[in-house]
């Protein structure tokens, strides 16, 4: 079946009008929880996740796909109306977003924000189809030596590039990996880290961990001081950008999705550096970069859309190799696990109907977006006017109900208190969640195609080194070490040569 | 900050020696590759480096803007996140004896009168109606079960 017949049948399950009234509501509520500050769409897919319980998997992930989406969408929002952004890859849009809502231009700002995510957002997905089907093809050569690898490759690449400090970016990963050992071993089915608690012999739950660190956790953040903000007013004569203000733009989003896309698809890359180098080519191109920080409309036009196909760039490696290549994506791949599916090169084979119709409801889903967000944008500004003290609680509640619905047991609720601290100190730590979340779900995969790679060549180590894929893939990740090893001492020697002169 | 990578540092210097210990228990290869202990050890010995890397590191670093602040807030933000877990934990505590709709209630009501300062009878409406809301979605519409307690509902 080609890619154009398989795509119709994707639209064809989604186009029903239970998945319709699921992406909506996934826009819609994604929209509002990552309009929160601090709420990126990791959290906002985390917390949102107990809604799709009880559906079947293609529904579910429909819904999170939206949310996702929706999320970024709401992280925009309190970037140009409050200079708050909602998230890291949002930043930059409070530079030049701000900057216009000051002007009286907030609604341009969110308006050719809307449309530039939607175009990003539709050409990342076809971006997505013609990677992603192909990789698919090419790593089902991958045997276990090579999943070990790439998963190497992987994990380090969010280390060294996603957190501040490299070394606490591989903490926060080690104990990520050393929460994925609790339960049975993969080898000999031994009780690991148990100590007589049954419900740990299936390990520890990701949803628990992730709702606890990035749910509670952040809530607490936030909550700690009373939060106020400050609004600027968004009037309905001003929210349409007008014909010139989407031409000045059009070079801005084609080149942000472009940008966008790939640095998206590299694992730990994400949003952040792809909105910071869309925004860095933009006043590189632009004849007058003076404008820059004082409200150009390329300034958010271009990082807005990086933001949003990046979200599609993300989609690859879960899709093709499931391999999640950030925070919001290992969550999205917990949930597939929840709902019995492997993401990854089989996924293809084994669930045609299920990725088709994934693929599809991106599509449908950034029409959504762009239907809800125009005419609904004031109204996403009045829930930043919603007093906090009102909707902590509430978001507190949908993690204690999501994490009881698990199990229909108390004892989740407990492991997601607990983690709920921990995600707070490592927030107030400046310790990044997002690696220990991506080793938890990584590491048993890890030990697992180790184990089973060594098993296959009979106990030979050297089976890493002599495959083509994966010696190319360890040879990848050696070459990372060195080159980060070889910065870091560079930056020592300047500081102690700057020290030395001073 | 520098305060906060020490306390954290030793913290997981701590675990990495519990991993350790903790792996020696299992067997450390099987007939073809690693046993249930290789992993745990190995990633002990790690986290023990990484450890010992940030807190020389914290000695050895040039001080930061960032390092000067504070990473903890004050006593009475410290007290409302104390509050705001009790609370949960008592939500957790309650939830098969009272049930979810009254925990509910209690939650919201507690969390708005103690916290926020929102008057008792306020806070109550508060607690009803997310206590409606919270069952017309979970309950009602998702269909999944809680615990009624001993009034039954």
């Amino acid at each position: 079946m080609d890619i154009f017949t398989s795509l119709m049948q994707g639209f064809g399950t989604v186009l029903t009008p239970y998945n319709l009234w699921m992406a909506t509501i996934g826009c819609f509520f994604g929209t509002i929880v990552g309009i929160l500050p601090g709420l990126g769409p990791g959290a906002t897919i985390a917390i949102l996740l107990p809604l799709t319980f009880g559906m079947n998997a293609t529904s579910a992930m429909i819904m999170m796909t939206s949310i996702y989406y929706g999320a970024k969408y709401g992280g925009s929002t309190t970037s140009i109306l409050v200079n708050v952004p909602g998230e890291g890859a949002s930043v930059v849009t409070t530079f030049d977003g701000y900057a216009m809502a000051r002007q009286g231009r907030g609604g341009v700002a969110l308006g050719i924000s809307a449309i530039g995510s939607f175009i990003a957002g539709i050409l990342g997905t076809f971006g997505l189809i013609f990677v992603c089907v192909p990789l698919a093809k090419f790593s089902l050569r991958f045997g276990p030596a090579e999943y070990f690898s790439l998963i190497v490759m992987g994990m380090l690449t969010i280390v060294f590039v996603g957190g501040k400090s490299i070394t606490k970016s591989l903490m926060s990963a080690t104990i990520g990996l050393a929460l994925g050992v609790v339960g049975s071993d993969v080898v000999q089915g031994a009780p690991r880290f148990v100590y007589g608690v049954p419900q740990l012999m299936d390990g520890v739950s990701f949803v628990t961990v992730v709702m606890g660190v990035f749910g509670i956790g952040e809530v607490l953040v936030s909550a700690e001081e009373r939060m106020k903000m400050k609004t600027v007013d968004v009037k309905f004569r001003n929210l349409w950008p007008t014909i010139k203000d989407v031409l000045d733009s059009k070079w801005a989003i084609l080149r942000g999705t472009v940008v966008g896309f790939l640095v998206g698809a590299l694992p730990g890359a994400g949003s952040t550096i792809a909105s910071f180098i869309s925004y860095g080519i933009e006043k590189g191109a632009a004849k007058d970069p003076d404008r820059f920080g004082k409200g150009a409309i390329e300034g958010v036009a271009g990082p807005e859309s990086a933001n949003n196909s990046a979200c599609s760039g993300a989609m690859v490696p879960l899709l093709a190799l499931g391999i999640p290549g950030s925070g919001a994506t290992a969550v999205m791949l917990g949930a597939l696990m929840l709902y019995g599916l492997r993401p990854g090169p089989m996924l293809f084979t084994t669930s045609p109907d299920f990725v088709w119709a994934l693929i599809a409801s991106m599509f449908i889903g950034n029409i959504i977006l762009l239907i809800m967000n125009l005419p609904m944008v004031p109204l996403f500004a009045l829930s930043l006017r919603l007093p906090y003290r009102y909707l902590y609680p509430a978001i507190l509640l949908i993690c204690i109900v999501g994490a009881f619905s698990l199990n229909n047991n108390v004892y989740d609720v407990w492991m997601m208190w607990i983690f709920g601290i921990f995600g707070y100190f490592m927030k107030k730590y400046d310790i990044p969640g997002g690696p220990m979340v991506i080793a938890l779900v990584l590491g048993p995969m890890l030990e697992y195609n180790l184990y089973r790679a060594l098993a296959l060549s009979l106990g030979n180590v050297s089976t890493f080194f002599v495959r083509p894929i994966s010696a190319t893939l360890l040879s990848m990740a050696g070459l990372m070490i060195i080159a980060v090893s070889f910065k870091a001492v560079r930056k020592k020697r300047a500081i102690l040569e700057e020290e030395e002169e001073g | 900050m520098k305060k906060g990578d020490r306390v954290f540092a030793i913290i997981c210097m701590g675990l990495s020696l519990w991993l350790i210990i903790e792996s020696l228990q299992f067997d450390y290869l099987s007939e073809f590759g690693p046993g249930p202990g290789f992993e745990p050890f190995w990633l002990g010995i790690l986290l023990a480096i990484l450890s010992i890397a940030l807190f020389i590191n914290t000695f050895l670093r040039r001080t930061k803007e960032d390092d000067e602040k504070a990473q903890l807030p004050g006593i009475k933000a410290l007290g409302r996140i104390g509050l705001i877990m009790l609370i949960t934990a008592g939500f957790a505590l309650c939830l098969n004896t009272l049930g979810f709709l009254i925990t509910v209630f209690l939650f919201v009501s507690l969390i708005l009168f103690t916290l926020e300062d929102v008057g008792i009878l306020k806070s109550m409406f508060y607690g009803i109606m997310f206590s409606g809301s919270v069952f017309l979605i979970f309950s009602y519409w998702m269909e999944i079960n809680f615990p009624k307690g001993f009034l039954g509902i």
